[in-house]
Parts: structure tokens; C-alpha cells; sequence
């Protein structure tokens, strides 16, 4: 089954687009049209960070074995990981997640970065405007200043979410249910690498 | 149950004919009202057990409260017993299926977690299909092979049909005694919703098996075909798609009429109640799964109808239906241990009883093992072993076996006293037993249990990005999964579904990250209303714009945004212009006098309408509240702003022990998109003050009307001197051109022609500053406002005429005396104020005052054109605005 599915990604991988995948590429599936937060995730595919690269910049385009490095940051959890991987494991997912939303790759989620993801993910509902989602960004902004920071010094000034403060945020919120898709059991691509 | 009123009801005319022709003082009715007296008597004995049993803490978290509750049955059934000879009442199966079930049915359905219950409709389905569908089989054939074995009494006259017909019925998770159970023990979501979720969706597969092996017993089973057969599995399909069809039908209406409900929001509630109740009939009608029609009914119309009815009208329809489902789940238990004691209908077997409940303890274990097994190759979280004996130890039997297992026709189904009594034991031992051992058990195998924190703006979001992101992923693998759909629908239920089902103001504001926002700002608002008098009557007095609070109480982000906005809704933040000593004293004064003088209470109109709530009653104690909080709020802020001020000019030394901690959230925003400084926290209050100074200078004239409107009269005029001495001070550059916002609504506004076509607008959204005010809050403000400005000016200087003078295109010459003599013309204290009058710019033009009649909007004007002109960042948290522009269109 593993295998099965490990052929059918390569084949959905070269159906797209012939060993390497550019940007572009991504512009041709129809269903990705849809989606509000599409440039950043696109951005996440291209992401040297991600690809585990590079610190920082875009890569121009991915091969397949690439492709199937961003892909594993989706596969579900195993029933026989100990503590140390699923630990390992979830901060992997979340770094996937914390450079999506740090574009500027600064090691911090500034208030604008965060706006702007905001932003993207109300866009599909025309009727609320701008700064709607912009106050709630900045709300958000100050829930994390509290949750991380706490209590702050009248003088501190909170520049953004760092990774820690990341992870503090997502403390108790089980990411293992739900940042995975169905059909990735990785186990083929893990051989890859 | 007591039986229905039907010879109560006709014994009626006989009574009354039969009395005297004479008149009669007093009549003894009790015929009359018996049937329903004994209703709301038993059910006043279940409430005030209740009570009972909650005085003392120890016995509840120990035991649950269905097991005390069918002690007690068992007790007051013992007494009538012993009273009457004979046990006089007990669950009737059709009271229980007609008046009982539903609104437990309809709270779980309506309040069920959604996304979650979708989430895991896989492993609900199945657990509820095929393993009910197994428990039955197995445990009729088991306990058909002891009965051949011959270990059972020969007086159980019971063939194959029978026992399966018997397990159909035993086999069944009860969903009240499930609910009532686990929602004690406080396991994790996931783990609830299967149990939960499949003890409501196998009503479809226990209503088919009951009915078809009831047929096929009644027929005989020499004469059972081979196409009866096929129609008992085509009939499954029927009755359980047919239920949800149903449902879905009467929750497209309901949505739909909730939709219209605009002008009888009194009677909202009620088409919640009326059209769940009529699915619920319509599907037993036409013999459907009426539970499954009534849940999906609640799951699908949930969404729509809390969209579409009023705030109120939520509350109402939440505690209602609470309210109806926790005393219809206490009568049932009660009941239950009641119709026990009725030891007629009992025929005991020692090798049914004990065989049954070894086969459904181990037929359950078995089931759920094995289709565990196969749905952890499927499912992304896998459920482990501690899952798996929660779930097949959680199987509790209840209410619904015992009303079927009385509902047999005892002429047809000979055993059906045994089958009554081995009933009743499975339920008490499932409800007591392991509903007492459950939570030892959970705790013991250290299952996952629920974490009860607060939702978060962040959660909301991140969630948010991840069902994109991998809705995302699925599109570009090219695989159509579950997120693929869920992505599909929602988009069809935003364009089409949401479109058609729900008002158009609502729908504008739809947005599952926007209502959790909205609701976290209610939520502070009301904790920090709610505490607001604590915190005021302490004598450790607070900024009402300071953070402070937070380390008084729950340091919630969203409360401190608030706070910060409330203080800018009172305009509070033109007290931070008032700098010289003397305004100080003239302050404190004002207070004073303003607080000790008389003040006119107002009146209200006596009206009464049964169609309407009368705005009256909660708002004005809401009024009562903020215009006393705001008051003395007000007196707080002043003299610690004071303090502030004197130590800023260096002429004074920090005389009060009070902290002057500031915190102020500068708005880093940028319009233009320059470098936000993201949220800063500052202590000086320089900044702010020169914010708040500069900002004077440009609306100066503005705000000292908006000031007179409240009878605040004596803060803003000071400001001047300060500025020119600030101005210099170079500390400008950090904010170049503060944004002059007008501060909140205020009475003058309530008075504008077009406020009122505003309804629509729920939420006034601030730009600038990161809060909101929801509506309501933002009534209440207005109205603590206008109440203060009561307060303060006395009849004759109301904004009315005064509207009227300014409303013109008055020469700019001719208003501004006018505007001068406005707070001569107030009886409260004012101040003089020389240097207001020599340094007011001109910025307004009569053309503002054409557009806006009010002063108002002078700023709003004002403010609009350098909304659009300049880039200059505005620093001053103080100021908060409210979306001026859209205002100005819909004008």
C-alpha cells in the first residue's frame, strides 16, 4: 500500500510536469484557484527553508525528491514513535507552518507578516474589509504577546512571534491530528532521502 | 409515566355536571388537573433531587448523577409500592419515544461540535452501523445457543427470532445515558464523539433490526421469506437515509424561516423548537429513524439559524433546550429506577440475565477491537488500546432498550417478561456499574482527557491556514480526499447556501475567524463590565485605558484592547490634554461637584408588550452600571492623568503613592505600509501626551464641542499652551502627524439623521487601533454617555436646537461664537479658556458642516481627507477610530 502510494505521488508529481516543477506550474492546477492563501503556500513549496536548503531564499524550482521533502512534513504520526520523535515530528510541522508565515525570514513573525496572512485567509469574503482583518491581526498579535511574554515591562516592546514563542502558542493544541493528509504514509519517501 | 390525561379529561364534564346546581364557594377539582399536576410534579421531585444531590460535592464527583437519580426512582418507587400495593407509574414507551427523547436528541444534535462530528463520521458510521449491527447478531445467537444448550429456565418460550429480536433491542448504546455519563468524565473530544456520535446514529440500525425482527417474529418464522429479508436490509437504507433526509429537509426550513424573523424576534426560539420537534414527528410518522432526522436536523441548521436570530434570541434557544433536555434525561432515570420495582412484569432467569450481560460486555470488546483494527489502516490518528477499552467499556444501555423491551407485544413474544427483567438489570448495571467505574478506569488508564482552554484568535487562525494548506496539498498531488471536499463545500456553502439561508447582514459578516474574534471581545467586554465595579470599588483605583488591570485580574490581551478602547469611547483621552495645575484642581472639583449634586434620575416609560422585549429592563441597569463605573472611572483617571502631567512639567514630585504604570499599546499600523513597529508597550507618557497634543491642535475645536456635548467641559482647552512647549521638544518625530480620531460615538451622534440607517453595520470596526467594539457594547457606551451628559447638563441645553443652529452653512465667523457660547450656556462647571479661542484652527469649512449637521463629523471630515492625504503614522493609542468613512457614504 505504501508503495502504491509512494508510485501514485510520483506519478500525480510527473502528470504535472516532467522532473522539475517551476512556479508556474502550480499556477495550471485548477483547484488551487480557489484557495485564499495560495501564493504563500505555492511560496512554501519554492522555500529553501522548507527544502532544507538553504537558511533563507526561493529556490527557482524543485525536482521531485524536493516535492516529496515538502510532502513529508504532511505525513501522520506512527503509532510506535516515542517521545523524542513526536516531539522532533512536531516541530517540524510547525516550522512549516512558522516560515510560511515569517516571508521575510527574520526568524519572527512581525505584526505585518501576520497581517498580511490574515488578510489572505478573510480574502474570500468580499464583505469584510481590510481592517477588519487587520484588527484581528493585531488582536492576534497581542494574545501571542501574552501568551509568550506574559506580563511585559511598560517599556518592552514585543517584535514578533519567534519559533518558541511559536511553539508556546501551540501548546496544547494537538497538531499531530491535524496537520497531515491521508494518503502520505511516508514510509517510501523516507527511504528517499 | 403517568398515563396520558385521557380519563382525566373526559371525567371533566361528568364532574361538573354531576355537582350541585347551587353555587359552591370551593370545588375540589383534583380530577381535573391530575394528569398534568403529576407531570410537573414528578418532574419538580426530579429538580429538587438534583439540588440535592449537587449540596453535597463529594457524592457527585464520585457518583453520577444518573446513578442517583435511578436510586432515587428506585426509592419513591419503593414507597408507592408500599403506599399503593402496586406500582402505579412507569415509563411509558410512548411518552418516553414522543415527549422525552426528542429534546435530548435536539440539545445533542445542536450543540454537537460540528467539524469535529465530520471529522470522524467514518468511524461513527461504522462503529454505529456494523457494530450494532454485530453486537445483535452475535449476542442473539449467543444467547439462542445457551438457551439450545439448555441452561435457561424452560419458562423462557423463546426461539432464534426471539433472542435476535432480544439483542437487537439490548445491543443498542443509549445515547441519554452515554451523554449523561461521559459528560462527567471529561475524556478528549475525539474519543467522545465516536461513543457519542455512534449511540445517536445506531438508533437507525436498532429502530430497523427491532422492527423487522419484531415482524418476522409476529409473522412466525416458519413463514419468513427470503424477500422479507432482502426488505429488512433495503429497509435499513430507507430508514436511516430517509431520518437524515428528513432532518436535512426541516433544517433547510427552519434556516430559512429564521431568515424572516426579523421583526418577531420574540417567537425565534420558538421555530428552533417547533421545527426540530416536527421532523422529529414527521420522520416517527412515517417510520423513519426519528433520532436521526432530529439530529441531523440540529447538526445541519445550527450554523444558519445562530447566524440569522438575534443574541437573545441564542441565549434562549441554548438554555431552553438545556433546560428541556437535563429534566427530560432526569425524569427518564428516574423513571427508570421507578418502573423497576414493578416486580409484575418481572420473570427472572439467573442464566439469561448473567448471559447477556457477559455476551454484550464481550461481543462489545470484540466488535470494537476488530473494526478499530480495520479503521486505524484508514484513520490518520490512530486509536490506541486505551481508546479501545474506553469505547467498548463506555457501551452504556439505557433508557431507549427499556421502552422497546416494554413495547413488545407480550402475547407474540412469549419471554417478554423475562426479556423485561434481564432489560432492566442491563441497564442498572451498565449505568451503575460502569458508569460509576468509568471515571476510576479513565483516570487510572490515564486517558486523554479534554483540555478545557479558551479558544484563541491564534488557534482560529492557524487552523484556518492549515485546512487551506492542505486542502492545498491534496489539489496539487491531484488526490480528491476528505479536505478536497470539505474544501469543495464550503465554498458552494458560501456562495449558494449561506447566500439563500441567511440575512444579508449577517451573511456580509460571516466569517468563522471574524465571529471568534467578535467573540472574544464580547467575552472581555463582559468580564470587564462584570468586574468593572470590583475593580473600581476596591480603593486601589485603575486607569480605565491602562493595563493595569491585568494584574488585577485575567491578563487577556483582547481585555486590555478593550479597555484601552473604552477609555477612548468615553473620551478620555482629551483628559490627557488637561496640564496645568489649576485644571487639576478645577477637575477634581467639577467631579465633585458633579457627583455630589442633585441628579435627576431618569424616567422611564411604563410599556408592556407582549411582542416585544422592552429595552427597559436590562438596559438600563446596564446604563445604571456604566454611568456610575464611568463616573467614578472618569474621577480615577483624571487625578492619576494629573499626576502624570505635573511630574511630566517637572513641577511636581510623584505626591501619590499611586503607580503610574502606563502601558500604552502604541498602534504601530502604517497605512502606507511603512515598518510597523509592531505592538509596543511604553511607559513614557511623553509620547502619548504629544500624541495627544498635537492632535489638539488640529481638532481642537472639534473636540471641545464633542466635550460640551457631554458636559466634560473643562478638559481640552488647556492644551495649547503644552503643545507649543511639547512641539519643541522634538519628541514629534516620532509620531509627525498623529491622526486626530474622533473618539467614540457620542450622544450627538445618537441624534443624527442617518445614524439610524446604520442597523445593518454589527460592528463598528476601529482602524487604527486593534479592537472592536461590538454593537452592543457600543450602545451601552453611547448610552452611559448620554446618561452622564443627563447628569451633567441640565434640559435646556440639549443637543437638539443646538444641532439645528450648527446645521446651516453657517459663515465660519458666525458659528464660532456660537460654539463659544455653548458652554456658557451649561449649568455644570466650565472652564475659561482663553487660549482655545486665539490658537483654533480653521480647518473646518462650512462645506463639512452642510454634509454633517453634528459636530461630530466635523472630524470625521477631518479626519477622512488625511486618512487619504497624509502617510504620517499615527502613534496615539489613545485615539481610536471608528470607520468614519464608511459612515460618511452611507450619509
Amino acid at each position: 500500500m505504501a508503495a502504491w502510494q509512494f508510485l501514485a505521488i510520483h506519478y500525480c508529481f510527473r502528470h504535472h510536469n516532467p522532473e522539475i516543477i517551476f512556479k508556474e506550474s502550480f499556477d495550471r492546477i485548477p483547484d488551487l484557484e480557489f484557495n485564499p492563501i495560495r501564493s504563500k503556500i505555492v511560496r512554501a513549496f519554492f522555500d529553501k527553508r522548507n527544502l532544507r536548503q538553504a537558511p533563507n531564499g526561493l529556490a527557482d524550482e524543485i525536482n521531485f525528491e524536493d516535492f516529496l521533502t515538502i510532502m513529508s512534513y504532511f505525513r501522520p504520526i506512527e503509532m510506535n514513535m516515542d517521545e523524542e520523535q513526536l516531539d522532533h515530528f512536531r516541530k517540524e510541522k510547525l516550522k512549516f507552518l512558522f516560515h510560511m508565515y515569517d516571508s521575510d525570514n527574520d526568524g519572527k513573525i512581525s505584526l505585518l507578516e501576520y497581517r498580511k496572512v490574515v488578510e489572505e485567509l478573510l480574502s474570500r469574503n468580499p464583505h469584510l474589509e481590510k481592517e477588519s482583518a487587520r484588527s484581528i491581526a493585531d488582536g492576534a498579535m497581542m494574545e501571542a504577546a501574552s501568551i509568550c511574554v506574559g506580563q511585559m515591562e511598560p517599556d518592552q516592546v514585543y517584535e514578533g512571534i519567534t519559533f518558541e514563542d511559536f511553539l508556546k502558542m501551540w501548546q496544547g493544541i494537538d497538531i499531530d491530528t491535524k496537520m497531515h493528509v491521508r494518503f502520505l504514509n511516508m514510509e517510501p519517501i523516507a527511504h528517499c532521502h | 409515566m403517568q398515563p396520558p390525561t385521557g380519563p382525566a379529561l373526559a371525567s371533566a364534564p361528568e364532574s361538573s355536571a354531576g355537582a350541585a346546581p347551587g353555587s359552591q364557594l370551593l370545588r375540589w377539582q383534583w380530577r381535573e388537573v391530575q394528569a398534568p399536576c403529576l407531570v410537573a410534579g414528578w418532574i419538580l421531585v426530579a429538580s429538587l433531587a438534583k439540588i440535592v444531590f449537587q449540596l453535597s460535592r463529594k457524592v457527585t464527583s464520585v457518583v453520577p448523577e444518573s446513578c442517583l437519580l435511578i436510586l432515587l426512582g428506585l426509592g419513591l418507587g419503593g414507597i408507592v409500592l408500599a403506599i399503593a400495593k402496586r406500582a402505579e407509574y412507569q415509563l411509558e414507551p410512548s411518552l418516553f419515544f414522543l415527549f422525552l427523547l426528542p429534546p435530548i436528541v435536539l440539545d445533542s444534535g445542536y450543540f454537537m461540535p460540528s467539524r469535529l462530528f465530520f471529522d470522524n463520521l467514518g468511524a461513527i458510521l461504522t462503529y454505529a452501523v456494523i457494530g450494532t449491527l454485530w453486537n445483535s447478531f452475535t449476542t442473539g445467537a449467543a444467547l439462542w445457543g445457551v438457551k439450545q444448550a439448555g441452561l435457561m429456565d424452560k419458562g423462557v418460550e423463546a426461539g432464534l427470532m426471539d433472542f435476535l429480536l432480544f439483542g437487537s433491542l439490548i445491543s443498542a448504546v443509549d445515547p441519554v445515558a452515554v451523554l449523561a455519563v461521559f459528560e462527567e468524565v471529561h475524556i478528549n473530544e475525539t474519543l467522545f464523539i465516536i461513543v457519542f456520535g455512534e449511540s445517536l446514529l445506531n438508533d437507525a440500525v436498532t429502530v430497523v433490526l427491532y422492527k423487522v425482527f419484531n415482524s418476522f417474529v409476529e409473522m412466525g418464522p416458519v413463514h419468513v421469506q427470503a424477500t422479507d429479508y432482502l426488505k429488512g436490509v433495503a429497509s435499513f437504507f430507507v430508514v436511516s437515509l430517509g431520518g437524515a433526509a428528513v432532518g436535512l429537509l426541516f433544517a433547510f426550513l427552519l434556516a430559512l424561516i429564521t431568515r424572516f424573523t426579523k421583526r418577531v424576534r420574540i417567537i425565534e426560539p420558538l421555530f428552533v423548537f417547533l421545527l426540530a420537534y416536527m421532523a422529529y414527528l414527521a420522520a416517527e410518522m412515517v417510520s423513519l429513524s426519528s433520532i436521526l432526522a432530529v439530529t441531523f436536523c440540529g447538526i445541519c441548521c445550527k450554523k444558519y439559524v445562530e447566524a440569522n436570530i438575534s443574541r437573545k434570541s441564542r441565549t434562549t434557544v441554548k438554555y431552553t433546550m438545556k433546560t428541556l433536555a437535563s429534566s427530560s434525561e432526569t425524569v427518564i432515570f428516574m423513571f427508570l429506577g421507578i418502573s423497576a420495582v414493578d416486580t409484575s412484569k418481572w420473570a427472572w432467569d439467573t442464566a439469561l440475565v448473567l448471559g447477556t450481560l457477559l455476551f454484550i460486555l464481550l461481543f462489545r470488546a470484540v466488535g470494537v477491537i476488530l473494526q478499530t483494527w480495520v479503521l486505524n489502516c484508514f484513520r490518520l490518528t490512530p486509536l490506541d488500546r486505551i481508546d479501545q477499552v474506553v469505547m467498548s467499556y463506555g457501551g452504556l444501555r439505557g433508557a431507549v432498550a427499556f421502552a422497546l423491551v416494554i413495547l413488545l407485544d407480550g402475547a407474540k413474544v412469549r419471554a417478554k417478561d423475562y426479556f423485561v427483567a434481564t432489560t432492566i438489570v442491563v441497564v442498572f448495571f451498565t449505568v451503575l456499574v460502569q458508569g460509576l467505574t468509568i471515571k476510576p478506569l479513565v483516570k487510572w488508564l490515564k486517558v486523554k482527557r479534554s483540555d478545557h482552554h479558551k479558544p484563541t484568535l491564534n488557534e482560529e487562525l492557524h487552523e484556518h491556514a492549515f485546512d487551506h494548506i492542505l486542502a492545498a496539498v491534496e489539489d496539487v498531488v491531484g488526490h480528491h480526499g476528505y479536505r478536497y471536499w470539505r474544501d469543495k463545500w464550503e465554498q458552494f456553502d458560501k456562495r449558494y447556501l449561506s447566500q439563500l439561508l441567511m440575512r444579508k447582514s449577517a451573511y456580509r459578516l460571516k466569517d468563522e475567524i471574524w465571529d471568534v474574534y467578535c467573540k472574544l471581545n464580547i467575552r472581555d467586554a463582559i468580564s470587564f463590565v462584570d468586574q468593572g465595579g470590583h475593580v473600581l470599588s476596591a480603593s486601589r483605583l485603575t486607569l480605565p485605558s491602562m493595563p493595569r488591570r491585568t494584574s488585577l485580574s485575567e491578563s487577556s490581551v483582547t481585555n486590555l484592547l478593550r479597555e484601552s478602547g473604552s477609555g477612548a469611547c468615553l473620551d478620555l483621552q482629551v483628559i490627557d490634554t488637561v496640564r496645568s495645575r489649576r485644571d487639576k484642581e478645577d477637575a477634581v472639583m467639577h467631579h465633585m461637584l458633579c457627583g455630589s449634586l442633585y441628579k435627576p434620575r431618569r424616567r422611564y416609560k411604563a410599556s408592556y408588550s407582549r411582542h416585544f422585549i422592552s429595552p427597559s429592563t436590562q438596559e438600563r441597569q446596564d446604563k445604571e452600571i456604566f454611568q456610575q463605573n464611568m463616573k467614578r472611572r472618569l474621577e480615577t483617571f483624571k487625578s492619576t492623568k494629573h499626576n502624570v502631567c505635573s511630574a511630566k512639567s517637572k513641577a511636581r514630585l510623584k505626591k501619590d503613592g499611586r503607580k503610574k504604570q502606563k502601558k500604552s499599546v502604541a498602534n504601530t499600523e502604517l497605512p502606507n505600509g511603512k515598518p510597523p513597529r509592531s505592538v509596543t508597550w511604553q511607559q513614557k507618557a511623553a509620547a502619548v501626551l504629544v500624541a495627544v497634543d498635537s492632535d489638539n491642535e488640529e481638532s481642537d475645536s472639534s473636540e471641545t464641542e464633542k466635550e460640551d456635548d457631554e458636559g466634560i467641559i473643562f478638559i481640552a482647552r488647556a492644551a495649547d499652551e503644552i503643545l507649543q512647549g511639547k512641539k519643541a521638544s522634538g519628541s514629534l518625530d516620532i509620531c509627525p502627524s498623529p491622526r486626530i480620531i474622533p473618539p467614540s460615538p457620542t450622544s450627538a451622534e445618537k441624534d443624527l439623521p442617518w445614524k439610524g440607517d446604520r442597523g445593518d453595520l454589527a460592528v463598528y470596526i476601529s482602524s487604527e487601533t486593534t479592537k472592536i467594539v461590538p454593537v452592543d457594547m457600543q450602545t451601552a457606551w453611547k448610552q452611559s454617555i448620554s446618561s452622564l451628559e443627563s447628569v451633567a447638563s441640565p434640559p435646556g441645553a440639549e443637543p437638539g436646537p443646538r444641532a439645528k443652529t450648527l446645521a446651516g452653512p453657517a459663515p465660519e465667523e458666525g458659528l464660532k461664537p456660537e460654539r463659544q457660547m455653548m458652554p456658557e450656556q451649561r449649568t455644570c462647571f466650565q472652564f475659561p479658556n482663553p487660549l482655545l479661542r486665539s490658537s483654533r484652527p480653521q480647518s473646518d469649512s462650512s462645506l463639512e458642516r452642510t454634509e454633517q449637521p453634528e459636530l461630530q463629523p466635523l472630524m470625521a471630515l477631518d479626519e477622512h481627507g488625511r486618512m487619504s492625504t497624509s502617510a504620517g503614522p499615527s502613534n496615539s493609542r489613545w485615539l481610536i477610530q471608528f470607520n468614519r468613512p464608511a459612515r460618511f457614504s452611507d450619509g
